[in-house]
């Protein structure tokens, strides 16, 4: 009995450990100012929505979040569609040849993003890219798409091949059993490696602090505003950042077996 | 271009084009990178660069700056893994029994992952605020001095440091408890009847079992940890006092604040080399057999 009570003594430490961060910053940003630097801290206090109110005043921020949201759905839609066309391909082939570019693939997430991101800007302050949103989604299509094969080749892989048979044997030509068989069977899959792309993107921070301009800050980028302006604005920075994180987390905890999957082979990022 | 290959295949054409296409870009993106970084080109002095061969590599080599981040960068990469292999192991071997929340935890574990690491930098940054953080009061309740996490040389590593454990070490969890419940417990079993002890079975029959999980994990921690950037960025910029500049850091700073565009592809090339070197290296360290993959 007292093993079973210190088990979920244990449990509940562990818990704590893992969301009272997460929670403190969700907390503080619907306190006042004297609320969130009250020490001892306040545990129970009138909410107030002053911190959002700040921070939906603020156009860059909102601008931000208008960038973020159209870079990573157009990125991952790119990523996943030129994904899913290759992971087809490369699912119906032997092992051999399959494993040689799976290593291909999965090498290319493994250099920095220094690498390549130099060259990027450099050549964008020559042709005067720098500020255009198309940029940032090109960037971030070249980072997903080997991320998005990879995912999708072990969604393919579930695929039964009797039903790639039996179409060809209907005479089904290569590009229909990829529409008409493939996309609809793994349409989880897709979604979920649409998803994972998107939750990637929106996170990302290195190349959107090198690559954009004042026009495409994402929300990464713009969040570190608050944190130069007359010292730290805590209470609109934590109202921002709880904005910031929790669609993601609400959509990643909606996916969280993909998740878990995808992460393995995705945390090799650029 | 055989039509015989090609007809009695279709499906290649559907990977190929985008492999040559990556293969190109990837070439193509090494070479030039390789290339700037024997020029001496900077953003400052545009139009004036000159070829000056294994300069920016021999620079390297005589830089203090630029050492003192390497070594950072090996001292954090293998106290990150390290660590959160550890402790991961740990909470997982801690939650391996029935209870009746373990899916909701599972989730609840997913929560540090997904968070953005901006966000998850300026969480800590906010903890560990030295007059107003939460840190320093839950220090004060045990009578524990202030500590100065971010603005002591000597310490800011190490607050970072706590940062990337606790967003990452959730990963680890997950990942390993994964491997645990698809490994057959029969061994497990075997080796009880056997009379051997519960501390026994762990060490001899279930570490085994998952030392290929637990060697993926770490490889794929270290390669992160190597290229960690946003919780530097957010929580110290690199100081006080330089102490928490990482080579990823330091080639940043070399390209986007001093614009020396050759020298920080020296380093990011040094980078990836060195990455690439150590992974090597784990790789045949956690898996000595050959062709186990």
């Amino acid at each position: 009995m007292t093993r079973r009570a210190l088990f979920y003594v244990g449990l509940a430490l562990l818990l704590l450990a893992v969301l009272f961060p997460l929670y403190w910053v969700v907390v503080t940003s619907f306190k006042t100012t004297r609320d969130a630097f009250a020490i001892p801290p306040v545990w129970l206090f009138s909410p107030t929505l002053e911190n959002y109110r700040t921070v939906f005043a603020n156009r860059g921020f909102l601008n931000a979040f208008a960038n973020s949201f159209i870079v990573s759905i157009l990125s991952s839609a790119l990523a996943v569609a030129v994904g899913s066309v290759a992971a087809y391909g490369l699912a119906q082939q032997p092992a051999e040849l399959r494993r040689a570019r799976e290593k291909f693939i999965l090498s290319l997430r493994i250099a920095p993003a220094l690498l390549f991101v130099i060259p990027m800007y450099y050549l964008a302050t020559r042709i005067g890219a720098l500020n255009k949103h198309w940029l940032l989604i090109a960037a971030y299509a070249f980072v997903n798409v080997p991320f998005a094969i990879s995912l999708l080749l072990t969604f393919f892989d579930d695929i039964p091949k009797e039903l790639r048979d039996a179409a060809r044997v209907d005479g089904a030509r290569e590009f229909s059993i990829f529409w008409h068989v493939y996309l609809p069977a793994a349409r989880g899959g897709i979604i979920a490696t649409l998803i994972l792309c998107v939750l990637f993107t929106w996170n990302e921070f290195f190349v959107a602090l090198v690559l954009t301009g004042r026009d495409t800050q994402t929300l990464p980028v713009s969040i570190t505003s608050f944190l130069t302006f007359q010292g730290i604005q805590w209470g609109a920075l934590t109202a921002a950042a709880t904005l910031i994180m929790l669609p993601m987390i609400v959509l990643g905890v909606l996916v969280q077996g993909q998740v878990v999957r995808g992460m393995t082979l995705g945390s090799v990022k650029g | 271009m055989r039509p015989v290959a090609a007809a009695s295949d279709p499906t290649r054409h559907f990977f190929q084009p985008i492999i040559i296409c990556l293969t190109v870009a990837s070439v193509a993106l090494t070479l030039f990178v390789i290339w700037i970084s024997l020029h001496d080109l900077s953003l400052m002095r545009a139009g004036r660069e000159k070829f000056v061969g294994l300069d920016n590599y021999i620079r390297f080599l005589g830089d203090p700056r630029a050492m003192a981040a390497l070594w950072r960068t090996v001292l954090f990469t293998v106290l990150a893994t390290v660590i959160e292999i550890a402790l991961g192991l740990a909470v997982v071997l801690f939650l391996d029994r029935d209870f009746a929340m373990k899916r909701l935890v599972r989730t609840l574990l997913l929560v540090p992952i997904i968070m953005t690491p901006v966000v998850v930098g300026l969480t800590w940054r906010f903890l560990f605020d030295p007059a107003t953080g939460m840190a320093n009061y839950l220090l004060s309740l045990v009578g524990i001095a202030q500590v100065d996490w971010l603005g002591s040389p000597r310490i800011a590593l190490f607050s970072v440091l706590v940062a990337d454990i606790w967003q990452w070490t959730p990963f680890v969890i997950l990942l390993v408890m994964a491997a645990l419940e698809s490994a057959p417990t029969d061994p497990l079993n075997a080796a009880r009847v056997d009379g051997a002890r519960e501390w026994q079975v762990t060490w001899y029959v279930l570490l085994p079992m998952l030392r290929r999980a637990l060697a993926i994990v770490a490889l794929i921690r270290a390669i992160d940890s190597i290229k960690a950037f946003d919780l530097f960025y957010i929580m110290t910029r690199g100081g006080p006092a330089l102490s928490t500049e990482t080579l990823n850091y330091y080639g940043y700073i070399v390209a986007f604040t001093n614009f020396d565009i050759s020298y920080a592809l020296a380093i990011a090339i040094i980078l990836t080399v060195f990455t690439n070197v150590a992974l090597l290296t784990m790789y045949s360290v956690l898996f000595p057999k050959t062709g186990d993959r």
